[in-house]
């Protein structure tokens, strides 16, 4: 055991967060506040096409496949310096559904869309959720029902998030109505947004990222639209979730905003002389945000390290979700503490401090993650049906 | 970055894990309940020697295993799992490995290879009354005579003092801190016992004018302190461990026993807010064991690593409370009777949480290195 990083991977951090320095140029910046962490834009959809040219998104993934043939460890190191440099980087699409399609996908998938996931050309994203089929995932609703050589698919899903500029759709669509149970009639399809059977309206939400309700009117997909086997979809969807549940809790802007508000702290004065990091409850404070990041980076490298030796364990997966949804919820409210006031004042004001305008949106945004990527009550059903060996009831 | 034990460290957690779970039972813990008997398997203590798991982290040339910090942080562990009724962490971590890094040659000689071979016990004075700093002792003074020490003072919380060989104690000098191994059957050394929680023997050991020779002084000065503060980190590293080692059973434990007991006509396992509870444990465990490891590790490879060790201890306090009292409700009644053995892995979480310093003051230490701009992420 050796958990500190390698004298390369310490040189790779080094790299990336100077290529992020002269990425992020003050413009793109400005374009990603806009998007409100989302991205989409036109200089966010250039920069991620330098990103793939210059063979980063894929520099954890193996050379036939178009990466640079690192590992996992290196991926997400990747992954953590572009997020810690305020990218909203699409890693839905490159670490979770990408890794999908490449191991499940079929020749074409593998030729015409990996290759262009990696070359930051296009996006998917996940269309799970329907109004009725949340936490119950697989009493999805959304049909496809075999049309000659072809698949005719209908249906609602909700929060497909970024599905606004998304090229596909990853969608889970029930293609066995009779399955003997349900999550066993399930099938994957990457559906194109393009198809004129395909529609999205925006929520808005309280964080002010918008999400979507997707329609799918009778949009008529060829056969090699399915990713894996005819109702083989719930391994995918599982296996999917795994991985994305690894990216949500990146640690690295969480990092970057504790390093912000420590130096902003040891510059400001206080009334009655003094700095404002002097002061007894501000240092506690930020020492529980400390102690809580590192546990965050350890827990995320011990699952990237895991993938490097093909075991992924779901109770992981999930403690990793779990423990970082809800810690960054108290790291918002601990850092805007020691913010005070100026917490509460957005970006949109004129010269708003930009380390307290970003825990303005982000504790507006906080609550996402903890039931989004599956909710943290069924996180903590695997935690302890999966780790701890404890019979759970059944549904 | 790995994060995989390498064979040698498998084979030290093995061999460790099966001569403990093999030798430690309830039954046999029993016996020391209420310091009926003094807390010591000396038979066990042998069985380690004999599978030279007292030397794991003692050089070959005096007698080990000669491997290194990682090695013996995985046997604190399982001695944690087990709550081996041994002095490992006096004996191996807060004494022999300060002899083996700082003391001379002679010293060496004469120390280690009985440390090894269970020949002679060891023991470190790491507290005085409300001070538990083990590289600031104020109330314990050294000084000079010709150059021998006179010592007076006293430390309090010294496990295993009445049969220690010697006892690796610090005094405050007018130059820094002297560090010395004391043999508590000098004149001037009086002994008095403590009853504490864990029921460990523990002492207090009041000196007045003791004489230590020069060839008993590890380091003075500034040096001294160093050498203190490094003990402080490896012997906080080793609470962490077992305390990791402790939280780990007492979860396992409490999991298994949602999974046999039964209300309401079902397996209490089955009720989501019990599950839950069981999965809030786990998470923290995890979090203790990446970052014990994490500290152990750079320590293990030379690195600085006072922000992780910090960073660890307040993990092992906090997470050693909240499993404790998760694992004493999830049992009900059967937690805390004395006949079910749950109860004995909750007075140790207590005593590795406030031992070397509690959730709340580490925080506070950690608070003002980070107000000095010396615990940046990374």
């Amino acid at each position: 055991m050796k958990v500190e990083f390698t004298a390369a991977q310490d040189a790779l951090r080094k790299e990336l967060r100077t290529y992020f320095e002269n990425l992020m140029t003050p413009d793109l910046k400005a374009e990603c506040d806009e998007a409100m962490g989302e991205g989409g834009g036109p200089l966010w959809r250039e920069a991620l096409k330098k990103m793939g040219k210059d063979g980063w998104i894929g520099v954890g993934w193996p050379k036939e496949l178009g990466g640079r043939g690192m590992s996992p460890i290196e991926q997400f190191i990747f992954v953590e310096e572009v997020m810690r440099a305020g990218y909203p980087f699409p890693f839905l699409t490159t670490e979770s559904v990408g890794p999908q399609l490449a191991e499940h996908g079929n020749e074409r998938q593998k030729r015409e869309i990996v290759p262009k996931i990696l070359a930051g050309e296009c996006l998917i994203a996940i269309g799970y959720s329907e109004p009725g089929a949340g936490t119950d995932l697989a009493s999805l609703k959304t049909t496809a029902v075999k049309d000659g050589d072809g698949w005719l698919i209908n249906g609602q899903k909700m929060w497909t998030s970024l599905a606004h500029f998304c090229d596909y759709v990853w969608l889970a669509c029930r293609t066995d109505p009779e399955a003997a149970k349900p999550h066993k009639g399930i099938s994957m399809f990457m559906v194109p947004t393009s198809d004129p059977g395909w529609s999205c309206s925006p929520v808005h939400t309280l964080g002010e990222v918008r999400t979507n309700a997707t329609f799918y009117d009778n949009i008529r997909v060829a056969d090699d639209a399915m990713v894996g086997e005819l109702h083989g979809g719930w391994k995918l969807i599982t296996s999917q979730l795994n991985r994305e549940r690894l990216s949500l809790v990146n640690f690295g802007p969480t990092a970057e905003m504790f390093n912000n508000v420590v130096r902003w702290a040891q510059k400001l004065d206080l009334p009655d002389g003094g700095k404002l990091i002097d002061e007894a409850w501000v240092q506690i404070n930020l020492a529980k945000v400390r102690a809580g990041v590192e546990a965050l980076k350890l827990v995320c490298y011990k699952q990237a390290w895991a993938m490097t030796e093909g075991n992924l364990e779901m109770a992981d997966a999930s403690a990793a979700k779990v423990y970082g949804s809800e810690f960054f919820i108290e790291v918002y409210r601990l850092l805007g503490e020691v913010i005070g006031e100026a917490s509460l004042i957005s970006r949109r004001t004129e010269g708003a401090n930009p380390i307290a305008s970003r825990i303005e949106r982000l504790y507006r945004t906080a609550s996402i993650i903890t039931f989004g990527g599956g909710t943290n009550e069924i996180q903590r059903d695997i935690i302890s049906a999966a780790g701890l060996w404890m019979p759970r009831a059944s549904r | 970055m790995d994060f995989g034990f390498s064979e040698q460290q498998r084979d030290v957690q093995n061999l460790a894990r099966q001569i403990l779970s093999d030798n430690v039972t309830a039954e046999k813990l029993s016996q020391y309940d209420d310091y009926k008997a003094e807390r010591f398997d000396r038979e066990l203590w042998q069985k380690l020697a004999d599978a030279g798991l007292l030397g794991v982290a003692i050089d070959e040339e005096f007698g080990g295993m000669g491997f290194g910090f990682f090695e013996l942080g995985l046997l604190v562990e399982e001695a944690g799992r087990t709550i081996a009724p041994l002095p490992l962490i006096s004996h191996l971590i807060s004494a022999a490995l300060p002899i083996q890094q700082f003391a001379s040659q002679t010293q060496k000689q004469v120390w280690l290879p009985k440390v090894a071979s269970g020949e002679i016990l060891l023991t470190a004075a790491l507290s005085e009354a409300y001070n538990d700093d083990p590289a600031q002792p104020y109330l314990t003074l050294a000084k000079a005579d010709g150059s021998d020490l006179l010592l007076s003072g006293e430390k309090t919380n010294v496990p295993f003092a009445h049969i220690a060989d010697r006892i690796l104690l610090a005094a405050k000098t007018s130059d820094g801190v002297a560090v010395v191994l004391l043999d508590p059957k000098a004149d001037g050394v009086s002994l008095s016992a403590q009853q504490v929680t864990t029921y460990e023997p523990q002492y207090v050991v009041s000196l007045n004018n003791v004489r230590i020779g020069a060839g008993d002084i590890l380091a003075s000065g500034t040096e001294g302190q160093a050498l203190m503060q490094w003990i402080a980190e490896r012997t906080t590293v080793a609470l962490c461990a077992h305390q990791l080692g402790t939280s780990d059973k007492a979860m396992r434990m409490s999991a298994s026993y949602t999974a046999e007991r039964k209300q309401f006509g079902v397996l209490i396992s089955t009720f989501q807010a019990v599950g839950h509870r069981a999965a809030n444990c786990f998470i923290d465990v995890e979090c203790l064991r990446l970052n014990t490891y994490q500290a152990i590790s750079r320590l293990d490879g030379g690195l600085d690593a006072t922000n992780e060790v910090q960073i660890a201890k307040i993990w092992a306090g906090d997470v050693g409370h909240r499993v404790s009292y998760a694992a004493q409700h999830l049992h009900g009644g059967t937690g805390i009777d004395r006949d079910y053995p749950l109860w004995r892995y909750c007075t140790w979480l207590r005593h590795n949480e406030m031992a070397l310093g509690s959730s709340a003051k580490t925080l506070a230490k950690l608070g003002k290195r980070i107000a000095a701009g010396e615990a940046f992420c990374s």
